[in-house]
């Protein structure tokens, strides 16, 4: 061994052992901010992220039992669905409920995975879980058949319009009886009449809360990387918001707080924002001058 | 014969990793390709500028990026839905492209009377333009 190569070699152990021991200081101290109100930093967002994904795509190997396009199977993956998923995930303009907010990472819209996942890597998410994240394995609790099901469902989710969906689940036998085939929107928190204008700190806060950056991308929020709704970046200086209403902070408050009065049609669910929370998101949203993407 | 001094290298998986973590970080999910069946991109792409499409979007490849009447038509090929009410799937694409407000009475989009075949050509280059 040259001396060079001790050099380095000692040098590298030494900087090892720096390392272990900041690190082991750091968690001793409390540092990470672990506050599930709190997105990850920018950093470690990226970095789960990439490993989850490499985790999943290394594991997932099962093959479909057959056709997941049968409707029968779609139906059967619906139902599942409904029981299971729907309270975390939402679907075509159903709002997940309360508890779903407050996770972090957020439960994904799941359109994303539905049309660009193979079926191997959903059937291995449901199956198995991902730890930390609140998704739970279902491995134990559903049959291998019911699971494929459900992916069947995920895969034909993003060609159901927020109409489609709803007249699917109604057709569902047992809804007649069950309280709601589409649960109602999460109630909106005691609302007493707004007290202060919007605060652009408060509404990009507020937009973590309210599973935003689970369907939009929009600039300067970490993880809003999804394509469900349009960017929002620009969203200041667009003239129509949802394509419908002319842009102003009245109308964005407006829209925010009940799409469906906007525009029936709306896949944008109404998430329950007090008009305060509606106000800071507002004014987060008119500080988004830049149309991106470019 | 002594063996010369040579630099220690990394480890192969170094240089993999590293670039894993790196591509990590740019994060954007990859391009899913959507294919529209009888559409052509090149003749979508004059269309939309016969059209005036540009004049209310900022579309991907085309002069005049930064319109903002409606929204950026970025990274379509990834679109949960269309106009915020339909599936994203390249018939309902056309669908919405010949008659918008026949697909929702309250939209901004006017109907341009654009034909079926002008409709597929549009969609097709929309959806290859991934960003």
């Amino acid at each position: 061994m040259t001396l060079r190569l001790r050099t380095l070699v000692l040098g590298f152990v030494a900087m090892l052992l720096a390392g272990v021991v900041g690190g082991a200081v750091l968690v001793y101290m409390g540092f990470y901010d672990i506050s599930a109100m709190r997105q990850h930093t920018k950093p470690v967002f990226h970095l789960l992220d990439f490993a989850m994904a490499r985790a999943i795509d290394v594991r997932a190997d099962a093959v479909p039992p057959g056709d997941l396009g049968e409707e029968r199977r779609v139906r059967a993956g619906l139902a599942q669905f409904q029981r299971h998923c729907l309270q975390c995930h939402g679907a075509p303009g159903v709002a997940p409920e309360a508890l779903a907010f407050g996770l972090t990472p957020a439960p994904a819209n799941l359109l994303h995975a539905g049309r660009t996942w193979p079926p191997s890597e959903i059937q291995w998410v449901v199956a198995n879980g991902v730890k930390m994240t609140g998704m739970p394995g279902w491995g134990w609790r559903l049959s291998e058949e019911e699971i494929w099901d459900l992916v069947a469902f995920v895969q034909a989710m993003p060609r159901l319009s927020p109409r489609a969906y709803a007249e699917l689940a109604g057709s569902l036998p047992g809804t007649a009886q069950a309280a709601a085939p589409v649960p109602a929107p999460p109630q909106p928190a005691p609302d007493g009449p707004a007290t202060r204008p919007g605060r652009v700190d408060a509404g990009r806060f507020a937009t973590q809360q309210y599973l935003c950056a689970t369907c939009h991308v929009i600039p300067g929020v970490v993880g809003a990387n999804q394509h469900v709704g349009p960017p929002l970046g620009g969203i200041a200086g667009r003239a129509y918001i949802g394509g419908v209403l002319p842009n102003s902070p009245e109308n964005m408050v407006r829209f925010l707080r009940d799409p469906q009065a906007v525009d029936p049609l709306s896949a944008m669910p109404a998430l329950g924002l007090t008009e305060q929370d509606a106000r800071d998101i507002a004014a987060f949203l008119f500080t988004l001058d830049k149309v991106e993407g470019k | 014969m002594p063996l010369p001094a040579r630099r220690p290298s990394l480890p192969r998986p170094f240089p993999v990793l590293l670039l894993a973590l790196l591509a990590a970080g740019c994060g954007s999910p990859e391009p899913h390709p959507v294919h529209v069946a009888g559409g052509d991109a090149q003749r979508g792409r004059e269309l939309i500028e016969r059209y005036g499409c540009v004049a209310c979007h900022s579309i991907p490849g085309l002069a005049s990026y930064g319109a903002n009447v409606g929204p950026p038509l970025v990274s379509l090929s990834q679109r949960g839905y269309l106009a915020g009410v339909l599936p994203n799937t390249p018939e309902d694409m056309v669908r919405w492209l010949r008659d918008p407000p026949g697909v929702d009475p309250r939209t901004a989009m006017p109907n341009l009377g654009v034909s079926q075949d002008e409709a597929l050509d549009i969609a097709a280059y929309l959806y290859s333009q991934h960003r």
